[in-house]
């Protein structure tokens, strides 16, 4: 049963308030203030002059458990809202390879097009390919973080804004901590257009909240669970009153699901939930042996609604 | 005191502002979203526009799509949510 051996997180200190970015975005003070007042967003994270290879070492810098078994990674998957997360030809994600000194062999590749949830389809994968050929021991390092460097990259239209930081785990076929119990995926294919078609932006809204609910119930009951069991969701940090809703649906408590950084980090890319584990780690909400929900929504040329079960 | 009536007076007279267009013989049972076209944005400006014309804070952190189904629905969520002085 694919695990999480080890998970970290890495955040700049550097903090824009949202205000800051409403000029090079086009935004209206309204449009802002619904931001604050509503969405619950304030500040967002940036790395200013830094590098996405600064955001991804910072975060696998935290994985002490790595230190040792360089050998031991098969594979290294960097999950990505974007397809395309740097100019032409960079190519951080294997820069950091060498640096780790991992086998020059070893597959590296990017997940995507589950946009923000790309992050649960990495860990998905990666535990499926160790199950297939990744021998004892083996591991994967699913890597997560992007850069908001473009416009399209620094704001979710009417939604989000997104934050720099990343994430770092170290994803096992077998294992004791954090076991994946479940995973479940709706994807939404008829919203391609979403970005060019108010009409179709309008149903996304509509039914955005009873899709992520049910997404989460899916995986919940293939996980054999109640969600009553669930100690805590591990968030996208989308925005606050889109998790209020799917907690309206589900009839589950607010408390309870990691919202801590939506106001003062913003939407950290498909890196969430590794920094929301750290949180939903130090708030006590998760528990040797209990249940948690990691989830997200993502949208891009498509939508996709995503939620894992994973026991602590 | 700001009574459901007097709420539902007072978003018919922003409805042109927020939907910057003349709307004629809105009442309470004028349906926001169907028959006017207010969107997620629109309607959230209505409610901090409503704020500023009331003067008074209203709780956003309940506030659903099924509360902008009608002017009615939304004036009576505003009557139930109002807060302090902004």
């Amino acid at each position: 049963m694919t695990s999480l051996f080890a998970v970290s997180d890495h955040l700049p200190s550097g903090r824009v308030p949202i205000e800051a970015l409403a000029g090079e975005l086009g935004l209206t003070p309204m449009q802002v203030r619904i931001f604050r007042r509503y969405h619950g967003l304030g500040e967002v994270s940036r790395d200013e002059g830094g590098s996405l290879l600064d955001l991804l070492r910072g975060a696998v810098a935290g994985l002490a458990a790595l230190r040792g078994r360089e050998h031991l990674v098969r594979y290294v998957l960097h999950a990505r809202s974007f397809p395309t997360v740097v100019p032409y030809p960079h190519d951080p994600v294997r820069e950091l390879c060498a640096e780790l000194g991992l086998d020059a062999g070893v597959p590296v590749f990017s997940v995507g097009h589950h946009a923000c949830a790309s992050g649960l389809l990495a860990i998905d994968a990666a535990g499926r390919l160790l199950a297939a050929d990744g021998g004892p021991g083996a591991l994967a390092l699913v890597l997560a973080g992007e850069k908001a460097f473009t416009p399209e990259a620094a704001a979710v239209p009417g939604s989000s804004f997104f934050g720099e930081g990343a994430g770092a785990c170290l994803v096992s076929a077998s294992g004791g901590r954090d076991r994946v119990l479940s995973y479940a995926v709706d994807l939404r294919g008829e919203f391609d257009t979403v970005a060019d078609c108010a009409e179709s932006e309008s149903e996304f809204q509509r039914i955005y909240g009873e899709a992520l609910a049910a997404v989460v119930r899916a995986a919940v009951e293939r996980a054999g669970l109640s969600l009553e069991r669930v100690t805590a969701v591990l968030p996208h940090n989308v925005n606050r009153v889109a998790w209020h809703q799917v907690c309206r649906v589900l009839g589950y408590p607010r408390e309870r699901v990691v919202l801590d950084h939506v106001p003062t980090v913003g939407h950290v890319f498909c890196a969430d939930h590794f920094l929301n584990h750290r949180t939903a780690r130090q708030r006590g909400l998760l528990r040797p042996g209990e249940p948690y929900v990691m989830a997200a929504a993502g949208a891009g040329r498509g939508a996709t609604f995503a939620a894992m079960v994973l026991q602590h | 005191m700001t009574s459901c009536d007097q709420l539902v007076s007072t978003i018919c007279e922003l409805l042109p502002v927020v939907l910057k267009r003349e709307v004629s013989g809105a009442d309470a049972g004028t349906a926001l979203l169907d028959a006017l076209g207010l969107n997620s944005t629109t309607g959230l400006e209505l409610v901090l526009e409503l704020e500023e014309r009331l003067g008074l804070e209203i709780s956003v952190e309940d506030l659903g799509r099924d509360d902008f189904a009608t002017v009615g629905s939304l004036a009576a969520y505003v009557a139930d949510h109002l807060l302090a002085d902004a």
